[in-house]
Order: structure tokens, then sequence, then C-alpha cells
């Protein structure tokens, strides 16, 4: 078996150090938490969707919004964002989320680009504006900074791959160092774990590019990390409602709300009733609100869908150019410039890309806990709240507070992880894909993974789900497990840790299958061709779903919190 | 496949292999003075590597897959307008 290079010990643990982590980290910190560990897969300085920036962070702001905070508030619930979600758990966000803002200002992040606290972008004409438009190019080396002066150690290159549980508690973490070319484990006690590992991809077949996994909207290493909460028996919930980004093709990098234009059809009519001129203010929410139009207009043979921006004023566009920097589009930016297209002269097709874990995952109350004491999670991979960037920094926040009042309240776990069934379990799995001379890349069973998924799993409105296909499905899936787990090679830590992921996404592949098999309605892109009503019994109802410690399955449904 | 060196400004610092958002670099300073792009095809093209480097070696190259598509903007115009 590999060894285990370190055994260590904290008061919270966060995994991952994207935005969610780092908040988390510093508030746990400052609420007394002596000893704060952040677990990173790759580096805290650029590690997850917010590498290299991000431009809108949702948040109520009095002297911008009013005093009442119900109108944003309606806002962001009737838009994408607002899809199955808490209500109170979004209005506490945009309640709270002003003083993260204050808080980031003060750090040194950018939040008034122009001076002032401007709202825009991803809004129906005439409704508020629940996104503050900001700088976010310098948030991830702002937010590594604080966490330094906070005293918070980061462990980079340590990707987590298990958690353990004691007497119903979450009792430690089992981590991969992968600062080495040669892989050991990490292990670390701790009675508080905070999981902010981000949004899932690569379930599914590519949406834009089918042969390219790393072709995402959002950061592809974000893979499964919602299974960390699953298998150690964190409720999950809407995990079956999918949900599809969409943006620029085929490049998915791309910012879909950073660019200011109007949808047209070839023949040059727009595609939605909201603008007919490009307009910073609003943007055109058609595609927040017809999610599926880019897909429908390539079926019904009126497409493809344009993004045209060429109407704007070349003040407009240079705004537009600037906070494409600050969303951190620096990439498509250089290749945009290199290729010769230029928004001012040039339309480009938009299209929906594949389903994601966004905002769907763990269950969460008002400071990130789980159902599972001593366990939190915050950001994209909660599945009751969700609102990018701006929900991560909140949540993470009240996060990791209250993780550091309940690790001072709890005794250190007695018992020597190394021995821990789980732990020990799936040390043994990922030392056995080290020890074998010949297998199967993580590739391949990613690869047929997003088959099954693409086959059996699919999203409307072109793709049907039924009982009969995610039952198939689910056979194939524990097929897939079966061979990856007796046939998987791994050379290095880096491809440990894709495999690690590989195992997770399986995870979440089960978990969508199964809440997809009890949710016996249709529901947005979730379409049952054996279901094809929607039922107004679950219009206010969400779907949790909980492995056992056993391993068995279960469901239950819950009144969605107002 | 993306990123790309030049070889001639890297100083060999490192900094592109500690902060890639998917660990894409090897760095063996006993085999090479250059940092090697071990794992192209898992390049998110966040662009980290490119802002970071101290000497502005790196440059990324997108994939050919990748091409964003586009028209004149011209095109598009609505006919009654032209």
């Amino acid at each position: 078996m590999l060894s285990i290079s370190r055994t260590l010990e904290a008061d919270v643990v966060i995994v991952g150090g994207g935005i969610g982590g780092p908040m988390a980290a510093i508030a746990a910190s400052e609420a007394g938490a002596k000893r704060v560990l952040v677990l990173e897969k790759c580096h805290v300085r650029r590690s997850g969707s917010g590498a290299t920036g991000n431009d809108h962070f949702s948040c109520y702001c009095p002297e911008v919004h009013g005093s009442d905070v119900e109108p944003v508030l309606n806002a962001l619930m009737n838009s994408l964002v607002g899809q199955a979600k808490d209500v109170d758990l979004m209005r506490l966000h945009l309640l709270e989320s002003f003083d993260i803002v204050k808080k980031w200002e003060e750090w040194g992040i950018n939040m008034r680009p122009l001076g002032h606290w401007n709202f825009e972008g991803h809004a129906l004409p005439g409704k508020p504006r629940a996104f503050l438009k900001f700088d976010g190019r310098k948030q991830k080396a702002v937010l590594a900074e604080q966490m330094k002066k906070h005293g918070v150690t980061v462990l980079n290159h340590h990707p987590v791959v298990e958690l353990a549980k004691e007497n119903g508690r979450v009792c430690g973490v089992l981590a991969i160092d992968a600062t080495k070319t040669e892989p050991s484990f990490v292990l670390v006690k701790t009675p508080c774990v905070i999981l902010s590992t981000g949004l899932t991809h690569r379930l599914y077949v590519n949406g834009s590019t089918p042969n390219y996994l790393f072709n995402t909207a959002h950061c592809p290493n974000n893979a499964g990390g919602q299974a960390l909460g699953w298998r150690i028996g964190a409720s999950m919930v809407n995990m079956e409602i999918p949900y599809t980004h969409a943006g620029t093709k085929y490049i998915q990098r791309a910012g879909k709300a950073t660019w200011i234009g109007v949808y047209r059809y070839p023949d040059g009519r727009p595609l939605g009733p909201f603008v007919t001129k490009p307009d910073p203010e609003y943007g055109d929410v058609t595609s927040d609100i017809w999610n599926s139009a880019f897909i429908d207009v390539m079926q019904n043979g009126r497409g493809p869908a344009y993004l045209d921006c060429s109407e704007n004023t070349p003040e407009t566009l240079a705004y537009m150019r600037k906070a494409m920097f600050d969303e951190g589009l620096s990439a498509l930016i250089a290749y945009m410039d290199d290729k010769g297209i230029d928004p001012a002269k040039h339309a480009v097709e938009f299209t929906r890309f594949e389903p994601i874990l966004h905002g769907r995952g763990l269950d969460v109350d008002k400071d990130g806990l789980t159902s599972v004491p001593g366990l939190y999670a915050a950001g994209d991979m909660v599945g009751n709240a969700g609102c990018g960037l701006g929900l991560a920094a909140w949540m993470g926040w009240r996060a990791g507070r209250a993780a550091a009042a309940s690790a001072a309240l709890v005794p250190e776990a007695a018992g020597n992880l190394a021995d821990h069934p789980v732990i020990r379990a799936k040390m043994e799995l990922l030392s056995s894909f080290m020890e074998r001379t010949e297998g199967a890349s993580w590739q391949e069973a990613n690869i047929a993974l997003t088959q099954i998924m693409s086959d059996y799993a699919n999203v409307g409105p072109y793709k049907v789900r039924s009982e009969s296909l995610l039952n198939t499905g689910l056979t194939y899936l524990a097929q897939l497990r079966e061979e990856t787990k007796n046939n998987l090679k791994t050379s290095c830590s880096h491809t440990l840790m894709r495999a690690a992921e590989v195992l997770d996404l399986f995870d979440c592949a089960e978990c969508i299958m199964r809440s997809a098999l009890e949710r016996k309605e249709t529901r947005g892109s979730h379409k049952r061709s054996d279901f094809t009503f929607t039922n107004p019994l679950l219009a206010e109802k969400m779907l949790d779903i909980t492995r056992k410690d056993d391993g068995t399955i279960v469901t239950s449904w819950r009144n969605t919190r107002v | 496949m993306p990123p790309i060196i030049d070889r001639n400004k890297c100083v060999g610092c490192g900094t592109c292999v500690d902060i890639c958002n998917s660990n894409i670099f090897v760095f063996d300073r006993s085999v090479d003075t250059v940092p090697r792009v071990k794992f192209p095809d898992e390049c998110w093209h966040c662009d980290s590597c490119v802002i970071d480097c101290p000497k502005g070696a790196v440059t990324l190259r997108i994939p050919l897959a990748y091409m964003l598509l586009h028209v004149d903007a011209d095109t598009l115009k609505p006919r009654e307008a032209k």
C-alpha cells in the first residue's frame, strides 16, 4: 500500500480553496479556531472557477435597491439561479452579502471599478438587478493573502478523497499528497469539515466538444466533490433537477452574462422579446428565461443563434472588453484578438452546454451545516442555495464561523484514522491502482461514465428519462464501477487524483439517477417520458436523497423553505 | 496543445507548475531547465500561467476543436433594413 506521509490534527478542515473555502477559513480563524487547515487540490492562488476573475457578485445594497430586499429577491428567484432554491437562504444571502462586499473592498478587491455600486446583467428589463459588477482579477491573490494573515495553514496539491465518521460525527479526512510524482496519503483528524469543492463537470458528454473533457464553462477540476458528502451520509437535494449553462461555441470559457448584445437568428430577428438593441444594464436575459433556446433553434432549423454586439457604442464595447478581463476571460480575449474576431464586427454563435451539478448537492441550513454533524458545505456544491461566487463567499463565511464554534465544544475523536474501515478501504483501493502494471486509464472510465449518463439520464427538451432508461443506466454504472475498480491503472499522483475524481463522479451519477427515478413527473429539463405532466403537488417541494451507513439509499420530500 | 513555454524567456522559476489550475505541468530540474506540459488535454485555458509568469514566457494555444464560431455581424441585419 502507498505510504502515509503525514498524520495531522485540525479544529476545522476546509476542502477546496476556491472562493467559499478561503472565506470559511478566514471566518473560522476570526471566530477563534486555532488550527484551521485548507486542503486544496491545485493551488489557492489560482484554483477553482474564480481562478482569474469574476465580474458579478449577488447582493442587496440598500443605498441602491432601497429599503426593501423583497423585490431584489423576487427578481433573483424568478431567474435561472433561483430555480429550486430555498427562499429563506437566498433572502439571507442577499441581506448579508453586502457586508462581505465591503470586507472584500477593504482587503483590496476592486468592488467599484466605475467608482460607484454598479448593478448590471442577468436581469429582466424594469426589474431590480441583484448582481454587483466588480473586478475580480485579484480575488484569489487577496483571499490567499488574507488566509496567511489569519494564520490559516494551506496545503496545496492535496486533493481530499474521503471523509470519515465516528459516532455519527465527522472525525477525519483522507487526502493525497500530490506535491511529488510519487503519491502518498495524508490523514487529518478533525471534528469539523467544510466542503467547498465547487460545481461538478465531466458527468455528461461534453456539449460543445464531445471529445474533450476539459472544455468547460467552469473549473473542470471540480469533479464530484458532492460525493464526499454523499458517501458519509449527508442528505443531497435537487440532484435530479438538471442545470445547463450556455455560452460561446465551441470554446466554453465564455462568461455569458459579460457579453452585451442581442441574441439573433441568422436572419437578424431577435430570439427573445426582452431587448432589440444591446443594453448594458440588463443584458439579453433571453437564455436565462428560455434555457433551451440555443438548442431549440438548432432542432427546429431556424438557428443557429448568435450574440450580436455590433450595435454597441465604442464606449460600451470598451466597457465590455474590460469586464471580460474582470471576469477572468483574458485567454478568450487573447484568442479573439489573435484570430481577428471583433465584437464590433462579428457575431458569435452561442450554444447550450452539457448538464452539470451547479447548485445541486448538499442540503444545508443557514450556516452551511449538512445533515451530518460536523460537516458543512458552501458554494456551488450546495443543492438548496446557489448564486455563484457571491453565495460561495457568504456561505463560506457563515460555515467558517459555525464550524469554529462547533469545534470548540467537541472533544477530540479517539480512534486512529488509519484503522478507520472507510479510510482503510479507500487507501487500499487507490493503492491498487498504483500497483497495477497494465490497465485502463482514468480517461477511459470518465468517458464511459459520460456515455452512460448521456444515454440513460440525459435532459430535456429533446432527451427523456424514464424508469426503464434510468434503471438500465444504474445497471451499466454498476458494471462500470466494478470494471474500474478491477482494471484502473494510475502511474503518478496526478493520475491517481484523476482516478479518485472518477470514483466521485460515479457516486454523483448514481445519486442523480436514483433521484431522477423518484421524481415521477416532468419538471424543467427533467423530462420523464413515463410521467409527462408536471405535478402541482410537488411545486414547492424538494427531493432529498441520502445514503445510509449500511449502504441503503432513502429518498424523502420536504417543503421548500420560504 | 496549450500552454507553450518560450525556452528563451523561461527562467525555470516553477511558478506555472505550482499555480496551474489543472496541475498539467511537471518540472524535474535534473532533467530540464524548463517545465514540461505533461497533461495538455487537461488545460482549462484559464490563463493563470500566462498571467503569473514573471517573464512573459507562456502563451496559450487554443485547440482547433475549440474554434469560436462567428460570422460577419452585417449578415444578421434584418432584411428590411438592408
